[in-house]
Order: C-alpha cells, then structure tokens, then sequence
C-alpha cells in the first residue's frame, strides 16, 4: 500500500536520507532497523509530509503523496507516532484522544473510538481528565499511541515505540502494538532494538547513514545476531 | 453609599469589561496564531463605521446595524489573513513582517474612513437608550449591556474552546502545530478562522463602545493599546487572564481616576504594570512558551 522510491531528504545544507526504496504490504509488519542519527525519524517524517522531501517519491495505494501537506496525509490514513510524543500538554487525555479523531467522523462514531481505545489502554481511561503534561513517561506514550488509534488509520508509522521508557513499560507498548496488528493494521516502525519488534515484524529493512542497506524477511534477517551485531552495536 | 464610590465601581467595571472584550479577541489571536495583531484597533474601526453607515445613511435600525457591522470586521480580519498574514505564515521574519503589515493596515484604515467619511465625530445610536441613578451616578442600560455582552462572550469563547471539536483544534494548533497536522487538523485554516472570530469581537466592542466614546477614524486606537495593557498584565494568549486583568485594571484606573483625578489614572495603570511585570513576568496568569491557551 506504501511505496517510497528514492526518497532524499533533510534539514538546511545537509542531506540526511540518500534515495531511500522501501515498501510496507497491507496487514504487513515493515519495521527500519538502525542506531540512532542514521535518519530513521527524518525518513518518517518525510513520508508523512512534515519534511518535504528534496527527491524521490511517495506513493500511497499507487497514488503520488510526495508533496502532500502533513494533514492530507493524515486524512488519508496514514498516521504518524512522532518521537517525543508531542502531545498537547494543556489539555487532557481524553480531549487529546478526541483530537486524534478531528477528521472525519460524528461524536457518536468519536466516542466510540474513544471506547476502543480505552479498552487497548485502561490506564488512560483512570487519567480521563488529567492534564496531558502531568502523565509520566510510559502514560505518554500510551497517550500518543492512543491518539494515533483514534483516526482511521490504514497504516501506522511509529518513531521509536520504547524510546525512554521502562523495560517493563517497554512490554506493555509492544504488546499493545501487537494488538493493534492482529486487528489487521499495516505498520512501519523505526527501532533500533532488534529484540523489541522480533514479534511485530514482517519484513526489516537496516537503515545506515541515511541508506538501507539490508532487506529481508523478520525471521532470517532477525536470527543472525553477527550481522545485526555489525549493524547496531 | 458616597457618590464617588458607586462611581468608581460602575466605572470600573464598565471600563474593565471593556478592555476585556477588546483584549479577548488580541490574546486569542496571539494564543493560537502568534500574531500581535496591532491591526485590531483598526478593525474595530471597520465595524464601527459599517454600523454607522447603515444607521446612518440607510436609516436601518441599529439592532441590523450591530449584526452587519460585526460580520464585516469579521470578513475584514479573514481578508487581512488571507493577504497578509497566511503567506507569511511559518517563514524566517514571521514577527516583524506582520507587526509591519498589521501597522500599515492601521493606518490604511484610518486614511479610509477620513476618505470615505471625514475626520469628524460621528454618533453611532445605542442599542438601548435609558438610564437610571444610583447615588446621583448616571448608569446606562448601554453600559450593562456592554458588560453583559462582555462576559456572555468570554463564556462562549470558554464553552466553544473547551468543548467543541473546532474549539478543541485551535487549542491543539496553539499547543502542538506539529502534532496538530499529523491529526489532520487544517492548521493554517484554523489560524484563519481565529482570526475571524478575533476580528468579530472587535467589531462587536466597536459597535458598542461608540455610543460612549464616539466614532472617529482614530477611535479604535485607544482601546487596542489598553486591551495591549490588559493582554500582557493577564498574560499573553490566556483567556482568563484577559478577563481578570480587565476588569482589575478597569477598577483599579477608575478607582485611581475618581479619588486622585484623570490625570493619574494612565500613569497609576501603567506603574501597577511594572510592578506586576517585576513580580510576574509572564502576567497575572503566566502562559509561558509551551502553555497556551
């Protein structure tokens, strides 16, 4: 359903991203392995519209997306997990929730989704009202995943679904993702912890100094622990 | 009860609750957009002189007046967006290209109406006429309409940003831009659309005020530069604040007017503002950077 075809993007003179090809199947687990500062967040971002990219092409369902602006990229179902969160810190749980559901649907089809949610994440239904920027760490996170489940999102892309947290907080997001995947939700997550996405993952791409170098399957690429070893540290 | 104290009081009030309704539509704007838009005075003016003419020139009463005039303050803000504001909108000289354009559009404004109208004084009818005395202290029906109108405004605004899903997006917009797009919410429309509202609340205030203070091509600029007062002793982009500073200052510049004379009252105003700026710096109810609206 995604296809990026020689992607380069970044930030004033530098380029981060040097022609990416990458591509994520409906109901498919993509994740892009690779240590941090090799362009894992810049490539996200560059395929939801928040980084225009310089070259290169983004395809959704064979449609060209390149240069949609972040909202319509949103609207059409992809729907970005950015690091860091982002929440809206003066506002509650529930009213971020409710805004990851703006486009589209009634207040009856919104409160619904927010029952589902819910139901995935019974700790933030506790915090309903409790301003977004008192929640610790794990609830965040918690929080932007929830939000991201809010719209009607075909396909999920995830910055570092464990970065700061617990290991024991750690197990609660991933096995929440899995949820999220067994209800038939593509995905495409950037990690650099090969261990965390054994379970969620399809197919991996190894993502180095802006390049993919490696593609293959989870199970194959994910067993030989040399090569990742060379790869990640 | 002294004649000077009632006097103070309903003073007060009626001017708090007046910078009130000017300071809400300014501090909305710099909430969400982040826009010191010093065109407000003028666009209170817009409203102001497009109630006048249907009194005036078609003899239209002025509850229909009211109605016009705020609409095209309302469309003379959007306008001044879509112009001005939207094409700047996330570039390198975002501050100072729209200080200087909400300036020019002060001063275009006010050229226009010497130009289409002329620079005398004109009377704009009140919505109610009558008054009754309390302590030898005339009090208008127009004035407790005004402070009426005011606070049934701030708790719109509070009910429509609280709880409605547009509401909620500008929230979200002021809070969190980037996370705002990746929610599908149409950011630069948003902006837009606060700016609409913060243009009809100026042109609401205008149509209003002009019964008391009268109508002149100038006559928006005192009240922008108290509501500026109001906006910064509140705290820049919080609502509440707006609503407490103004009526604080209102009484308090009243009070100060009435037992040390008119001469004190704008220099009294402005030494409690350094005093609160000293103490507080990001106002009465200090939004710093990251909390907004």
């Amino acid at each position: 359903m995604l296809e990026v075809r020689g992607l380069v993007a970044g930030y004033g003179g530098g380029e981060v991203l040097h022609g990416i090809d990458l591509f994520v199947n409906e109901g498919e687990g993509v994740i892009v392995l690779g240590p941090n500062g090799h362009g894992k967040t810049t490539l996200l971002r560059a395929i939801t519209g928040l980084l225009p990219p310089r070259a290169g092409q983004v395809l959704l369902d064979g449609k060209d997306i390149t240069h949609w602006k972040a909202e319509a990229i949103a609207a059409a179902g992809v729907i970005h997990i950015p690091q860091g969160d982002l929440l809206f810190a003066e506002m509650t749980v529930t009213e971020n929730l409710l805004m990851g559901a703006y486009h589209g649907p009634t207040w009856s089809e919104r409160n619904a989704r927010l029952g589902r949610v819910y139901e995935l994440f019974p700790w933030l239904k506790e915090r309903g009202g409790q301003l977004a920027r008192t929640l610790s760490g794990g609830e965040r996170r918690m929080l932007a995943l929830g939000r991201g489940l809010m719209s009607k999102a075909r396909l999920l892309l995830i910055d570092e679904p464990s970065l700061g947290l617990a290991p024991i907080i750690t197990q609660q997001i991933y096995a929440s993702i899995h949820k999220v995947k067994q209800g038939g939700m593509s995905l495409l997550i950037a990690d650099e912890n090969a261990n965390h996405v054994a379970g969620l993952a399809d197919r991996v791409y190894l993502l180095e100094t802006g390049s993919l170098v490696r593609e293959g399957p989870a199970d194959e690429l994910l067993r030989d622990k040399a090569l990742l070893e060379s790869y990640l540290g | 009860m002294s004649t000077q104290l009632v006097q103070a009081v309903w003073g007060g009030i009626l001017f708090g609750s007046v910078y009130g309704l000017m300071a809400l539509g300014l501090t909305l704007v710099w909430g969400a957009v982040r826009l010191l838009n010093l065109a407000h005075g003028a666009i209170f003016v817009v409203g102001s002189y497009v109630a006048y003419f249907f009194v005036s020139r078609l003899n239209l009463p002025i509850l229909v007046a009211l109605p016009i005039g705020v609409l095209a303050a309302a469309a003379f803000a959007y306008l001044m967006h879509l112009t001005f504001i939207r094409p700047v909108i996330g570039k390198p000289g975002f501050d100072n290209s729209t200080l200087i354009a909400t300036v020019g559009i002060s001063i275009a404004v006010s050229a226009a109406a010497i130009l289409i109208f002329n620079p005398e004084y004109k009377v704009i009818p009140p919505v109610i006429t009558g008054n009754f005395t309390v302590s030898d202290v005339q009090i208008t029906k127009q004035g407790l309409l005004v402070i009426g109108t005011s606070l049934a405004l701030f708790g719109l605004v509070y009910l429509f940003l609280t709880y409605t899903r547009q509401g909620m997006a500008i929230r979200a917009v002021s809070q969190q831009q980037e996370a705002a797009s990746l929610m599908s919410i149409p950011v630069v429309r948003t902006y837009g659309m606060v700016i609409a509202i913060s243009g009809a609340l100026a042109g609401l205030a205008g149509v209003l005020l002009s019964p008391f203070f009268f109508l002149n091509p100038n006559s928006g600029f005192n009240p922008m530069i108290q509501a500026l007062i109001v906006t910064i002793f509140g705290g820049l982009g919080s609502v509440r604040g707006a609503l407490v500073a103004g009526f604080v200052l209102g009484i308090f510049e009243s009070f100060v007017e009435v037992y040390y004379g008119v001469a004190w009252a704008q220099p009294g105003v402005f030494l409690l503002i350094i005093l609160m700026l000293i103490l507080r710096p990001n106002g009465l109810f200090g939004i710093g950077e990251v909390r907004r609206l």
